[in-house]
């Protein structure tokens, strides 16, 4: 007979706990994992780094030397990742960061970092996934498709469990409502409650539900559909809206339009918001920076004295481009970010700390092999709605977890 | 025969499946080197599903694999996987609260009979 350990997967931002590996020296089955948390266990078997200087192999030592030298050296260097390493991991880069004077930015940047930043500021009311599978009986998918980037978020949180005021759940007390650009296959699950915008105009539907709220004519859409909408939403018991990466250019110049909307919403009923996180300790990195520098955007911090700066120029764009050294970990910026900043980067010494090959690191001046965080190193992270999972390690190396390596770096300069 | 295009980028599972084993696989060039389009577009450009397209813009310019996107009609719109190839097409303007603002992509499909832009291709590009 098998025996099974509960462990979690650092597959996605809601780093499910329940996920069951047999307890032997090698994996062989594993049990409630998704299509997502499997193709990230296999990871350990893609193409793993090895310790690499200008294209050749080293050693480890040898590589943190050069690591230490090229940033040491750096005048305005950035690190860039964070949000796929473990919460230990990103208080040991913010401390390089603070002594190196660099620039800080992660992939929510261009993501759902703002509603990050609104929902960690308490400028719009969250709640957590418990709470969402216990009492919600309307979740709005806007802009995000969480069968693509975080899939049992239905299953576990949303919409099919049920929850302690839910015992009736998807069949009759929950609804599932999608506001996408396209048919994603969240919206396949609900075709009746998918309202579909083109690009650049959920600010428009953003008002039509305003409108209907206040029991005006929308000027957008399918006016029977938005009032049907307005009703929904006006009988909601406890609301959740779940914004991703979709939502963001419309309203990234108009973030307030949000606030407003929710504080609308919460005059006619409870609503919350929980943006859907891309990496699964994004929202670690966000509340970290938060902490430590009262911002979670385009910080820097100054050479000599660390002291934090906060400005326009400092955006990620602004900072890569007047980079001289990057440091990467837990991204692969080279593949994610768009060509400008992508080609300001490869121009400039990388150091990559990466547990699998990836386009950055077969660009690098340097790679150090890292860990894979929740498989191979252990640590703390915090889910897409905050609460804070313990990392434990299931499978054996002898390659360094970033924590680690980062310290090292460190005691190399 | 040319069509304007507002591209929306998304993730898709299968393509991030393709990418964890590895982004130099011919599965994730098919899936990442492909833009979805409305049937009616494709079909005033006289392209084919799985024909090839040259999507660009101010920013740069890729070759892709036009597919039909199944959804309902959408004029004007293409779909693409976010992908080093949706990159190329992405301006890096910051948005006023200084994040990283993706306003969208537009863009000029055209068909074309060159290949399909490669990896190598894109990483040589960030090295000129």
């Amino acid at each position: 007979m098998t025996d099974y350990n509960y462990k979690s997967c650092t597959g996605c931002a809601l780093i499910c706990e329940d996920i069951l590996y047999s307890d032997k020296e090698a994996v062989t089955q594993a049990r409630n994992i998704c299509r997502k948390g499997q193709a990230h266990y296999q990871s350990l078997f893609a193409e793993r780094t090895k310790p690499m200087i200008e294209g050749r192999e080293a050693s480890l030592d040898q590589a943190i030397a050069r690591a230490a030298e090229i940033l040491k050296g750096a005048k305005s260097p950035l690190i860039y990742g964070w949000s796929n390493s473990s919460s230990e991991a990103q208080a040991v880069g913010m401390d390089l960061a603070e002594r190196i004077g660099a620039a800080v930015d992660d992939p929510s940047t261009y993501c759902e970092g703002l509603f990050m930043e609104m929902v960690l500021k308490g400028e719009v009311p969250s709640c957590t996934l418990d709470d969402v599978r216990n009492y919600a009986d309307t979740s709005i998918f806007w802009g995000s498709d969480p069968s693509s980037s975080q899939p049992r978020h239905l299953s576990r949180f949303s919409y099919f469990p049920r929850g302690e005021k839910r015992q009736k759940s998807y069949e009759e007390e929950r609804t599932c409502i999608v506001v996408d650009v396209r048919e994603s296959p969240t919206a396949r699950l609900c075709p009746n409650t998918t309202y579909r915008v083109g690009p650049g105009e959920d600010v428009q539907f953003l008002e039509a539900i305003l409108n209907v709220l206040e029991g005006k004519i929308p000027k957008f859409g399918d006016k029977k559909k938005m009032i049907e909408l307005g009703s929904v939403l006006k009988k909601t018991e406890y609301g959740v809206i779940f914004p991703g990466r979709g939502i963001f250019p419309s309203l990234q110049d108009k973030m307030e339009l949000f606030s407003d909307l929710m504080a609308r919403l919460n005059e006619v009923s409870t609503f919350k918001a929980i943006p859907v996180a891309g990496g699964f300790n994004t929202r670690g990195f966000n509340q970290l920076l938060l902490d430590r520098t009262g911002y979670v955007k385009s910080v820097s911090f100054q050479q000599d004295n660390g002291k934090i700066i906060h400005r326009p120029e400092d955006s990620l764009a602004g900072a890569a481009k007047r980079a001289d050294a990057l440091l990467a970990f837990g991204s692969d910026p080279l593949a994610e970010l768009p060509v400008g900043v992508a080609r300001a980067l490869a121009k400039v010494p990388m150091v990559v700390i990466d547990s699998c090959r990836s386009i950055t690191s077969d660009e690098a001046r340097v790679v150090i092999p890292s860990a894979i965080s929740g498989l191979e190193a252990g640590g703390t992270a915090i889910r897409t709605d905050g609460m804070k999972v313990s990392l434990e390690p299931f499978m054996k190396t002898d390659r360094l977890a970033e924590k680690q390596i980062l310290t090292r770096i460190m005691e190399a300069m | 025969m040319a069509v304007e295009v507002k591209v929306a980028t998304f993730r898709d599972i299968f393509q991030y499946e393709a990418g964890r084993k590895g982004m130099h696989s011919d599965e994730y060039l098919q899936l990442s080197a492909q833009i979805l389009m409305d049937k009616e577009d494709m079909a005033s450009l006289g392209v084919k599903d799985g024909g090839r397209v040259l999507a660009e813009n101010e920013v740069g310019r890729v070759v892709l694999v036009a597919r039909a996107s199944g959804d309902k009609a959408h004029p004007g719109v293409a779909f693409m996987i976010e992908s080093p190839w949706s990159h190329q097409l992405e301006d890096d303007e910051p948005c006023k609260h200084g994040a990283l603002g993706f306003r969208g992509i537009s863009a000029t499909v055209t068909p074309s009979q060159d290949n399909v832009t490669e990896l190598a291709e894109i990483v040589q590009r960030l090295k000129e």
